[in-house]
């Protein structure tokens, strides 16, 4: 053993700029991702044929192929198809918002399926209108019930937002291979960004537990 | 002010409504009664359309239900339905109950509606749980508050779907009392119940469903001392 901690002091000011770097697109991709997964679900559970075979194609390719390629395919293709050069901070928040709608669609969908369908037929009595029923009756209530797997689709986000490295983007897991391939010792500044990672989540877990008990409230 | 034409419903093949025509005056209290499975719930829900008939037609105040699926909204609007687990909304408290419906599908101004909203709390007797969010709420209380729901949306007709069914034995009282106040001010409603001294005496009219037929319909003095048919007969001997 012979770790050296000193030896990474001058490049910490360089790692720590990356947690702001890789919360940024996390952040767009997080809400890129909880948009286009409320739509999905709500055409999955829809009456519109089309829509709900739409829905579930995408589920179904973006689920059914890793990650990795299809932040690839964006980097890549799209200069190549169109001529417009694709930064590596769009490319990410669009592969990871694209994939994470699967996901997030999917879970909003059981949530939704979950909720007393009474709940639906009270509004319709009322006469209230579709959207205000879905938005502020039934999402509301799927959403409680649906708090603790989404944050972990969150959690998960945020950690495999380290293969946007492979790109190029100077997320923390690129600026720890860049100070490895500087110091020649790599050890040290991977287990540095893997403690920030592990912060990263510690944090929104809490989040998470502090919204879950304010929905908590009515009960 | 309701007109029901030849209504029947299938469920896949099973026949649950057969051929049913009656007619609801303004101002009339009408119980329906049968054994379970008789498809009393299923004719209640057909006159809001929570049920589509698979054919005949429902008239309210001229207006032909089954076939403006556009302006069913608007239709809903005037129908107050009360179900049998109250189907209160879990996250607002009972005010915010009140005052949804009809700030979102009527437009109600949120001052009115909360003037409105306490008034009819006050009505049902629950005026100091106005802040409470509905389970903490007794089985009887939240029927009570779902009452009062449907009302503050101020509708011709109230619908209820065995409003007593899922309560303790001493709650079904206060529900009733309710009820029967609002029958007094001459509200008018359709109640499928099993309690049949409420239908004795409340009701103007009985209608007795058996096997998705309306067997048997008139005032209840006269058919609960001489049930005309045999099955509402039997239904009342098991009953009563």
């Amino acid at each position: 053993m012979n770790l050296d901690f000193s030896q990474i002091v001058p490049y910490i000011p360089f790692m720590l700029e990356g947690i702001w770097v890789t919360l940024k697109f996390v952040f767009f991709a997080i809400i890129l991702g909880s948009i286009l997964g409320t739509l999905l679900a709500l055409f999955k559970i829809g009456s519109a044929k089309p829509l709900r075979w739409f829905a579930d194609a995408y589920t179904s390719i973006f689920r059914g192929t890793p990650l990795i390629l299809q932040l690839m395919i964006i980097y890549y293709s799209i200069p190549q198809l169109t001529g417009y050069d694709i930064s590596p901070f769009l490319s990410a928040i669009l592969a990871f918002g694209l994939n994470s709608s699967a996901y997030i669609s999917e879970i909003i969908r059981a949530g939704i399926q979950a909720v007393d369908k009474g709940q639906l037929e009270a509004a319709q009595a009322l006469g209230v209108p579709y959207g205000a029923m879905m938005k502020d009756i039934i999402l509301p209530q799927a959403l409680k019930n649906i708090l603790p797997a989404l944050m972990n689709e969150f959690i998960t986000l945020t950690k495999e937002s380290a293969i946007v490295s492979t790109i190029g983007y100077l997320d923390l897991m690129r600026r720890a291979q860049v100070v490895g391939a500087d110091l020649f010792r790599n050890f040290e500044p991977l287990l540095f960004v893997g403690l920030i990672y592990w912060c990263l989540v510690m944090g929104l877990t809490v989040i998470g537990r502090m919204v879950e008990r304010r929905l908590k409230l009515s009960d | 002010m309701i007109d029901v034409q030849a209504l029947s419903k299938k469920f896949g093949d099973n026949l649950v409504l057969s051929d049913i025509s009656t007619s609801i005056q303004k101002g009339e209290v009408v119980a329906i009664i049968g054994p379970s499975g008789s498809g009393k719930s299923t004719f209640l829900r057909c006159l809001n359309l929570l049920e589509t008939p698979s054919s005949g037609s429902i008239e309210i105040n001229g207006k032909n239900l089954t076939a403006s699926k556009k302006e069913i909204h608007k239709i809903r609007q005037q129908i107050g339905m009360v179900f049998q687990h109250f189907h209160l909304f879990p996250h607002m408290t009972v005010l915010e109950n009140l005052m949804y419906a009809p700030m979102k599908a009527k437009g109600v101004k949120k001052y009115d509606a909360e003037e409105k909203a306490r008034q009819l709390l006050e009505r049902v007797g629950l005026a100091q749980k106005a802040d409470a969010y509905p389970n903490s709420l007794s089985g009887g209380q939240k029927q009570r508050v779902a009452i009062a729901r449907a009302l503050a949306m101020e509708p011709e007709l109230m619908l209820f779907d065995e409003p007593t069914s899922a309560l303790d034995p001493e709650m079904v009282k206060e529900v009733l009392e309710v009820m029967k106040d609002l029958a007094k001010s001459g509200m008018t409603m359709v109640v499928v119940t099993h309690e049949m001294g409420f239908a004795r005496e409340v009701a103007d009219r009985v209608l007795f469903l058996d096997h998705g037929v309306l067997v048997e319909e008139g005032e209840p003095e006269s058919f609960f001392k001489h049930p005309a048919s045999e099955r509402a007969r039997d239904f009342l001997d098991k009953v009563l």
